[in-house]
């Protein structure tokens, strides 16, 4: 394990940095406690299948957010901002296109965020996170279900570390795209988060 | 129905037909991978927690289809040093020796010798595949495939996946915080030669 140590500690380092103009520190309202994310094991990811044929993926590489969670007590905050223009394929001409003017729009609206306000319980594991997501100026109920969460002590951080994967349909339509001829009605939604006890 | 949408029917319905026909043809038919539409993904399980996700590509290669005589065959390979999981120090952390070796093993491929079909739909590739220098039998499982005609030609693709355990290559660091199975998922595209 000390092996791991020097880089994912730059990282964390790092990740300090970028999370430096967010307000998570010290208690959160409400008093619950608050949780930093954790940018190198946080992604907004989707996933389409155009054509019938092959699922193109892709992410939304910049982020930044804030946790405020009681496991005990069984509440929840969080909330998560992407750059909409950060999206990555692998192919630059999807990307300007997943920007323009018809479906991200990025230039208008250059982040999207989600608001979990509602943390559902199955055991001590959070099932799902239900609030609104804001996409392209448009805000709509969004219920992200958790497909894996757990919490753990991280031994580099030594702190608590709680996170999991989620995943909720999205209808672009919703938010205003109007999908192109052939793309089916729906996104899949992927999230995956981790983030670190203050 | 009018005329017209009955004629408009009969249009697509032929297209319908090509296109089944196309995939199904008699003949074996050569595809080249779309860069465009052609990626590895890969998923692993980190602190039992939450999936780290990344992503090698474009894959570059070649199938052959022959749906009538239930072959095909496929030649996939992609840079190792195209990881890419969004976070530049970890694409980094991924090339070094004891993960990647993107120096020493510049590539990753899949050679595919066999397939199994559901009637006519490919369902498996089986094959080997090579990492790190290391060679072993592995089998792609197709989600859904399927060919469709276009203005251009011809194009068949679809959705595979396979497991492996990357200590069985040599990939051991962060194990086992950061989970020794990995998820494999390919998608591809190809047009027709």
């Amino acid at each position: 394990m000390r092996r791991l140590a020097p880089w994912v500690l730059a990282l964390a380092a790092g990740a300090a940095g970028a999370q430096s103009g967010t307000p998570a520190q010290g208690p959160a309202a409400g008093g619950l406690p608050v949780y930093t994310l954790d940018p190198t094991h946080t992604f907004v990811s989707f996933e389409i299948r155009p054509a019938g044929l092959s699922t193109a993926r892709g992410r939304f590489d910049r982020k930044q957010g804030r946790v405020a969670f009681d496991r005990a007590a069984r509440r929840g905050e969080v909330e998560i901002e992407v750059a909409t223009a950060s999206v990555s394929t692998g192919v630059p001409a999807f990307d300007a296109l997943l920007r323009g003017e018809s479906l991200l729009a990025s230039e208008r609206h250059p982040t999207a965020r989600f608001v979990g306000e509602r943390f559902d319980f199955e055991g001590d594991r959070v099932s799902a996170v239900a609030g609104t997501l804001t996409l392209r100026g448009r805000t709509q109920p969004l219920t992200l279900r958790a497909t894996r969460f757990a919490c753990y002590a991280n031994p580099l951080f030594q702190r608590e570390v709680c996170g999991g994967d989620f995943e909720a349909p999205l209808r672009h339509r919703d938010f205003g795209i109007a999908a192109p001829a052939g793309v089916p009605e729906e996104v899949r939604l992927v999230v995956q988060v981790e983030a670190i006890r203050q | 129905m009018t005329p017209a949408k009955r004629s408009a029917v009969r249009r697509l319905l032929a297209a319908a037909a090509l296109c089944t026909g196309a995939g199904a043809g008699a003949a074996p038919a050569s595809y080249v991978l779309d860069p465009e539409r052609s990626f590895v993904h890969f998923e692993v399980v980190h602190f039992g927690t939450s999936t780290i996700r990344g992503r090698f590509g474009p894959a570059q290669g070649s199938v052959l289809l022959d749906p009538g005589a239930r072959r095909a065959e496929a030649d996939v390979r992609v840079a190792t040093a195209s990881v890419d999981t969004g976070v530049r120090p970890f694409d980094a952390r991924l090339r070094r020796d004891d993960l990647l070796a993107s120096e020493a093993h510049p590539e990753a491929f899949f050679v595919a010798r066999q397939a199994r079909f559901d009637g006519e739909r490919l369902a498996e590739l089986r094959g080997e595949f090579t990492m790190r220098g290391v060679s072993q039998p592995l089998t792609l499982r197709a989600l859904h495939f399927a060919c469709r005609a276009d203005a251009a030609g011809e194009v068949c693709g679809g959705d595979f996946e396979a497991e492996l355990l990357r200590s069985s290559i040599g990939a051991t660091f962060g194990l086992p915080f950061i989970a020794d199975r990995v998820r494999l998922l390919v998608q591809v595209e190809g047009r027709r030669r």
